[in-house]
């Protein structure tokens, strides 16, 4: 058995098509994810159950459910649910923004809860209206505290984004796949196909662990 | 909306649909033991003293951590049999995918709870005249197990709904059954929103009660 | 007050007596006036028990007791951190905090709370903030001061604390006896007539209590009035014009620091301090 890398730089162009595809489905999903994650993390701390209950459905179905499956539903019943026939790229981003709002709901929600008592008081005792409090102390800690996890759940995203390719969409994954079954050479497409992927997301994910002891260690005081 | 809902087609069908959850079910407690096992051992090869082991662990724990988990089973699917010139059936081939998976991933969550294991309890244990291997097993593994555990937890049901994407490849799960059942009744909405609704229970009836236990067993201070 | 209290508690009540009724010309109001306070967490923690002090203007009083006693609670209170179940407290002769006996809920006059500032045993510090900012935060948002001469104030004040290099610097690059000292500069900064510190030492290592109780003495030495909880006996005695020992809920012995950690009247209050000082 041979391998011949060599192949793998004959569709360089068309690989690079479908990692330009992949990072921009993978921005514009965690964009619109983060702000809906924002709300709905604010909606599960709300004092109305109205509001509260909803929100945290939500966040479970998203989480409890395979995201395969949530893009499968998204694909073929949201077009019959709504009675038109939506663009496949729509669907797409659809499915992956409400995956992504869900699980960035949780890490607002946690680093809100992680601001202590202890500043609150401090808040309290010198005199701060709510409206400060909130925008100069609260959120600017919690932002701070998530901000690492937030990256985390892009490099999240911007693995989950290869399930596109099942349903057809351009990406990485999909015109990699295409190149290995039309060359017979799944070992040496596939293989790079990872790489790639792996190239991108290792470095983010050691960005990651540096960022977070930083923030730990300002938030600490 | 106008959609006529027709949930029979589904609940005529259960049959198929609990089929494929079987076959679900096996990957996932499959995978987990492959992955609450090795990920132990992988984690005792990424803290080595010795370099290449702990570099070439770390590289697999990292390259599994950091791939999508699709690249990786339709990787193993298609290139196993040509590198290791090998038939392997393909439920075995989705336990091993799934299971090297969680292997990764369990190994990161053991190694953050053996190096959060106090360095005392080293210390203390080697004032106590333990060997290596009694250490590790007498109170490493302990440690790590209770401290890992809800991370271990949630990698599990992680696996339970990565399993889905073994349908790609045409392994029979729930999933699979559920994309067949959806072409072949013509009933998508009802098919899918079963299949998800089963994937969720199950999901969120273990993540609730493991919530419920862990609560009980470790009472928070104040 | 307790009913069994013996002599110094009596006179302490007389001189009570005459400030209840008009106070007499050239006796000032008393800064603080606390009157019967009970509050309690849940149904069956009883912290404090109907205790009732008054503090005169430029007082300097330290709580001292046995922990639970209710000192934290007490000061918490003052500060307008806590609901309470029971009682009032005016402050310099104005209506504060008022607890309404039928709704459960605590009135507290948020325009009388900006007089009073206060010190945490944690620091509390705004983590993502650095010093200057820190300090000025609250005089620019609450009191809608300009930027430019609110950074002037904090400069200098950071400048009387020793600690103007550290302006631009994060709280999490100070040490504990630091950030403690900008934690009181921040509370200054709103020129408060009254001060409250909670165990300001208790979290620091034993090196840097000193530079912390030297600049509350540096204030003491400017007349601020302030209420200290403490551990510490040793500056209780050097600060205090007066001590309180409080204990289950209710003011067991109050008078001049001599008497109360010299030569105590009550037996509680004895047991307590020879604990104390032997431990220390």
């Amino acid at each position: 058995m041979t391998f011949d890398f060599a192949i793998v730089l004959r569709f360089k162009e068309a690989l690079l098509l479908g990692l330009w595809t992949t990072l921009q489905l993978t921005v514009i999903c965690v964009v619109l994810g983060s702000l809906l994650g924002f709300l709905v993390g604010m909606a599960r701390s709300a004092n109305s159950p109205f509001v509260r209950v909803p929100a945290r459905a939500y966040v479970e179905v998203f989480r409890g459910t395979p995201v395969i499956v949530q893009l499968f539903w998204f694909f073929f019943c949201l077009p019959l649910v709504i009675g038109t026939e939506i663009p496949n790229i729509v669907a797409g981003i659809i499915a992956l923004t409400l995956y992504m709002g869900a699980i960035t709901s949780e890490t607002f929600r946690a680093s809100l809860k992680s601001i202590s008592r202890e500043q609150y008081d401090a808040c309290t005792a010198l005199g701060l209206p709510h409206a400060t409090q909130v925008v100069h102390v609260v959120l600017p800690q919690a932002l701070l505290r998530a901000a690492p996890t937030l990256l985390s759940n892009c490099v999240s995203l911007f693995k989950e984004s290869a399930l596109l390719s099942a349903v057809g969409m351009a990406d990485l994954m999909f015109i990699g796949q295409n190149i290995s079954n039309n060359t017979a050479r799944p070992v040496e497409v596939l293989t790079v196909v990872a790489l790639i992927y792996f190239a991108i997301a290792f470095p983010l994910t050691r960005v990651v662990t540096r960022f977070e002891s930083r923030v730990l260690a300002k938030l600490s005081a | 909306m106008d959609y006529a809902f027709d949930f029979y087609s589904v609940l005529s069908n259960t049959d198929v649909l609990i089929d494929g959850l079987l076959v679900t079910l096996e990957l996932t407690v499959a995978a987990n033991v492959v992955g609450l096992v090795l990920g132990f051992g992988v984690a005792l090869l990424t803290t080595s003293s010795i370099f290449p082991v702990r570099v070439l662990s770390m590289l697999f724990v990292e390259f599994f951590r950091c791939t999508p988990a699709i690249v990786q089973i339709i990787w193993f699917f298609y290139c196993v049999p040509i590198l290791f010139d090998v038939y392997i059936d393909s439920i075995t081939m989705g336990i091993v995918a799934l299971g090297l998976n969680l292997t990764a991933f369990n190994a990161e969550a053991y190694r953050a709870s053996i190096q959060s294991v106090a360095r005392e309890q080293m210390d203390a244990s080697v004032a106590l005249g333990f060997g290596p291997v009694q250490r590790t097993l007498y109170i490493i593994l302990p440690n790590a197990l209770r401290l890992s555990l809800p991370v271990l937890v949630t990698n599990g049901i992680g696996t339970f709904q990565q399993s889905a994407l073994v349908a790609l490849v045409a392994v029979q799960d729930l999933m699979y059954a559920g994309k067949s059942l959806a072409t072949q009744t013509y009933r998508p909405i009802e098919t899918f929103t079963a299949v998800a609704l089963i994937y969720f229970v199950i999901s969120f009836v273990v993540a609730q009660c493991v919530e419920f236990a862990a609560r009980r067993y470790e009472p928070t201070s104040r | 007050m307790t009913q069994s209290s013996p002599a110094p508690l009596l006179q302490s009540d007389d001189r009570l007596g005459t400030q209840r009724g008009a106070p007499a010309a050239g006796t000032a109001a008393p800064l603080v006036q606390v009157r019967n306070l009970h509050k309690g967490y849940g149904p069956n923690i009883r912290v404090l028990k109907g205790l009732s002090i008054d503090m005169q203007p430029g007082e300097r009083v330290v709580v001292i007791g046995p922990s639970g006693g209710g000192k934290s609670t007490l000061l918490r209170v003052l500060m307008g951190l806590e609901q309470i179940d029971e009682g009032s407290i005016r402050f310099a002769g104005k209506p504060y905090i008022e607890a309404s006996p039928a709704g459960r809920r605590t009135t507290i006059d948020t325009v009388v709370r900006r007089q009073i500032g206060m010190v945490f045993q944690h620091y509390t510090l705004f983590p993502h903030l650095n010093i200057l900012n820190n300090l000025i935060l609250a005089p620019c948002k609450v009191h809608g001061e300009n930027k430019a001469t609110a950074t002037a104030r904090a400069r200098a004040l950071l400048a009387r604390f020793g600690l103007e290099a550290k302006a631009e610097a994060y709280p999490n690059h100070l040490s504990g006896g630091q950030k403690q000292r900008v934690a009181i500069a921040r509370a200054l900064m709103l020129d408060p007539k009254l001060m409250l510190f909670d165990e300001v030492t208790s979290a620091l290592d034993p090196e840097l209590v000193a530079e912390v109780e030297q600049v509350i003495l540096q204030l003491a030495q400017q007349d601020m009035p302030m209420v200290i909880v403490t551990h510490d006996m040793w500056f209780a005695k050097n600060i205090a014009s007066r001590v309180i020992f409080c204990a289950g809920g209710v003011v067991v012995e109050d008078g001049p620091p001599e008497q109360v950690l010299g030569s105590p009247r009550e037996e509680r209050t004895r047991e307590f301090i020879e604990r104390v000082f032997h431990i220390r």
